[in-house]
């Protein structure tokens, strides 16, 4: 009798139950339960989210989910943005756009990472989605300033323009006039990958006037100093705001105007931008700096103590991404006060500014990190570049720092042994995984042998994304990973000495993937045939942009190797340096 | 998260996915542990083969005996050979390598730090420049060593970039691209034209200065068709 009861409620009950759940994870399980309930999800998904745009077909995807309103694609691989992955390779979203544009009348955002976005995608999407909202481009290519102006003339409730870290193609400023007058709904702009000159700063201006929402701005290098407190004044709600350049000689008025600026700006919480940092004008920013939580300091060229001054007046400071430069002054300390004035701080990132240079000319070191997790508890998320790394330090910033979910190092020299006892680091990110038991990214670098994979596998239990270079010594290091990391989503390898062998035993993991890549390894064109063959679930891709995988024997090793689950099949749209492995695939070129 | 695939070969993943109460991983345990999963090297297309705990050696030298399907790897025991793949000669011209223009052994992709952040890095150790940041040189080092310079070509969406400092005459610069770009479209040699930009902002017809003045002055290059 109960048991009936459960199910006698009537759809409407169900869709509303099911209105509540938003996690994808969580409704992939609520389409488990049954026929029925599947049926009844899947007619109210709003929001879909596809990690390689490769692994499903867009027809797929609108058969199953007729009433999308979000979409969200990832296109290259993560190594893309090193330059690992060609030019074409692909990644496109026009076949998305187009079908969507027929299936989703009602789309309302669109949010895009790695992807290969033209102007003529952007013109379907203006002209395609009568209710667009929401356009993110994160680390997209291939588009112009026209096709912004498309999206700014024809989106009459646009909310998020957001292009961060993208490659644009930047013909005109005025694209920013294609706003109509009547657009007031704007909440967050983010134009700071844009490279001219010419951004149509009186436009700026007026847009910035008419959208009171405007929670969230982000300008590019072109807008100079004295005109963020015009654009400020503006907009007193700011949250979230990127200065474009920081620099300009000191005039008393200047720096007043710039203070009084910010010092309106009641609700700013988060600054970005600061492009050649002039350190005058740091302390202008001295009023919201105990309100801020998020700084990126991470292009502002010019390290001084100012700089420092400026983040020991953010008590509360949670992300802080700082980019070290190697001067005369020690950077060691200057995290060391980071440390004893920031107690909230959750995410640290240092780049180097060097990253080239030969001589270490060291002023940063394992020393600076140390002491990072020494006085923030509260650390999460760690991107760090040095020159040298020591197990000791690696032990101690894990028992420091359970909470750690990311941790990427780089040390800039490939295999760089403990600076001490010139062993491998196995021990020292031995202890990081062991000790930080919900870690889930992991990128490793120094001298390492078979042994840290064994500690990754044994005890990377929750680790989903894996980074490795210039490590390991056997095929038995890649098998630990691939037996023992349970929860492993990607896993990207470049230079290690991983064959065959260890791939072809655990072919079956790789289904429980999205997605491996392998560059510069040694796995060899026949494994890589034979995973094609034998495992329709995964595509197999060869990259070689030299000559054809099969002109040569096929014991040789292939150049780059990409292989990603995948219920679409083997894509059509593969450059003529990329090579399925898939039998039913013909090889045309 | 991710849209489930709904893949047929269950994994302990897969089995949470589909019971809230964890009730699939105590079945997995039944069945001999979570250890067999992670450590069975076993057929991939035979569900049955990787109930059986194994470890890494065990597994390659009985692959034959425990899998009922025909193992992709029968592995002798036998120490590697060394995979010689030193030979494997990288185009010159390869649009992979944007960014290392500070040195010629530099090794593509590494330290690991995006293109646009390089490009700061780039910026900021040449002569401060005052106002103008171009965009078309993408990345240019004054001690003369690689120029980064962009090459469309009508028709094709994708932009490419060469190091015009890997070339010494038109005729290697064309023979590059020609190249480059055959993969792209098929065409005609003589259907086209190259054309670059000048520091002034004028597009000229490639070959008319000498090569050394071309190489100073060029900002970027189109490859149109010839109408003529």
């Amino acid at each position: 009798m109960q048991k009936e009861m459960a199910y006698s409620f009537p759809d409407e009950v169900l869709k509303h139950v099911f209105s509540f759940i938003q996690s994808d994870k969580d409704r992939n399980a609520v389409s488990l339960v049954c026929k029925s309930w599947y049926e009844i999800e899947r007619w109210c998904r709003r929001k879909v989210f596809i990690g390689n745009c490769y692994a499903v077909s867009p027809r797929m995807v609108i058969r199953r989910f007729p009433e999308v309103r979000s979409i969200e694609l990832k296109g290259k691989p993560h190594f893309a943005d090193f330059n690992l992955v060609p030019d074409g390779w692909g990644g496109y979203v026009l076949q998305w756009i187009a079908e969507m544009a027929g299936a989703y009348p009602w789309l309302g955002e669109i949010r895009l990472k790695r992807m290969v976005v033209t102007d003529e995608s952007l013109e379907l999407i203006a002209k395609s989605f009568k209710n667009f909202k929401v356009l993110v481009l994160f680390s997209c290519e291939g588009f112009s300033t026209d096709g912004l102006a498309a999206i700014a003339a024809s989106c009459k409730n646009l909310r998020e323009l957001d292009l961060r870290e993208s490659e644009v193609d930047d013909l005109s400023g005025h694209w920013l006039a294609q706003f109509p007058e009547t657009c007031t709904s704007l909440v967050s702009l983010n134009i700071s990958c844009l490279g001219s000159d010419e951004v149509s700063f009186s436009a700026l201006e007026r847009l910035v006037d008419r959208c009171p929402n405007l929670r969230s701005l982000q300008l590019n290098r072109a807008v100079t100093l004295d005109k963020i407190a015009n654009i400020l004044r503006r907009a007193p709600q700011l949250v979230d705001f990127g200065t474009g350049n920081y620099a300009a000689e000191l005039q008393p008025d200047v720096f007043s105007n710039l203070a009084g600026a910010f010092s309106s700006c009641k609700e700013l919480k988060s600054l970005s931008g600061f492009w050649d940092v002039v350190p005058a004008y740091l302390p202008a920013l001295y009023s919201i700096c105990p309100r801020l939580t998020s700084l990126n300091l991470s292009y502002a060229t010019i390290q001084s103590p100012d700089l420092i001054k400026l983040v020991s007046h953010c008590p509360r400071l949670q992300r802080l991404l700082f980019l070290i430069q190697v001067l005369d002054y020690v950077e060691d300390s200057g995290l060391e006060e980071l440390a004893s004035s920031c107690k909230d701080l959750q995410e640290l990132r240092v780049f180097p500014s060097d990253p080239f240079g030969v001589e270490p000319n060291v002023s940063l070191t394992e020393q600076g990190l140390v002491a990072v997790s020494l006085g923030c508890p509260k650390l999460q998320s760690v991107l760090y570049f040095c020159r040298r790394m020591s197990n000791a330090a690696l032990v101690t910033i894990a028992q420091n720092c359970p909470n750690l979910t990311r941790f990427r190092l780089c040390i800039i020299e490939p295999k760089t042994p403990d600076y001490l006892t010139l062993d491998p680091l196995d021990a020292g990110f031995g202890a990081i995984v062991e000790h930080c038991k919900d870690l889930r990214r992991l990128s490793l670098s120094g001298l390492l042998t078979d042994h840290v994979f064994e500690y990754i596998g044994t005890y990377g239990k929750k680790l989903e994304m894996l980074s490795v270079a210039f490590a390991g010594d056997s095929d038995l290091g890649l098998h630990h990973v691939l037996s023992g990391c349970e929860s492993l989503r990607k896993l990207e390898i470049r230079d290690c000495p991983f064959g065959d062998k260890a791939l072809l035993a655990n072919a079956a993991k790789l289904e429980t993937m999205r997605s491996l890549w392998m560059s510069s390894c040694a796995v060899s064109f026949g494994a890589c045939k034979l995973l094609g063959q034998k495992m329709p679930k995964l595509n197999v891709e060869v990259i070689d942009e030299t000559e054809p995988p099969d002109s040569r024997p096929e014991s040789y090793p292939v150049d780059k190797l990409y292989i990603y689950k995948s219920v679409a099949g083997p894509r059509f749209d593969m450059p003529p340096f990329v090579w399925s492995m898939d039998e039913a695939v013909k090889i045309l070129h | 998260m991710e849209l489930q695939l709904g893949l047929a070969l269950p994994t302990p993943n897969m089995v949470k996915g589909f019971d809230l109460n964890n009730h699939g991983l105590d079945q997995l345990k039944e069945m001999g542990g979570l250890e067999a999963w992670n450590k069975a090297a076993g057929c991939f297309a035979d569900k049955d083969c990787v109930k059986s705990k194994r470890s890494f050696e065990q597994a390659f030298g009985n692959f034959t005996e425990e899998c009922r399907t025909k193992p992709l790897l029968l592995w002798s025991g036998q120490p590697n050979e060394e995979e010689d793949h030193k030979d494997q000669k990288k185009a010159t011209f390869s649009t992979t390598d944007e960014n290392d223009a500070e040195e010629d052994d530099q090794v593509v992709g590494w330290p690991p730090i995006k293109t646009w952040r390089k490009k700061i890095f780039q910026q900021q150790q040449q002569q401060p420049r005052v106002g103008r940041a171009e965009n078309n040189r993408v990345a240019e080092n004054e001690n003369g060593r690689s120029i980064y310079i962009k090459v469309k070509m009508e028709g094709v969406a994708i932009t490419r970039k060469i190091d015009i400092k890997l070339y010494q005459s038109y005729q290697s610069l064309t023979n590059s691209l020609i190249t480059m770009f055959a993969k792209d479209k098929k065409c005609d040699e003589d259907d086209y034209i190259l054309t670059y930009q000048d520091k002034e902002g004028d597009w000229l017809i490639a070959g008319d200065i000498p090569w050394q003045n071309f190489v100073r002055s060029v900002q970027r290059m189109e490859i149109v068709r010839n109408w003529g």
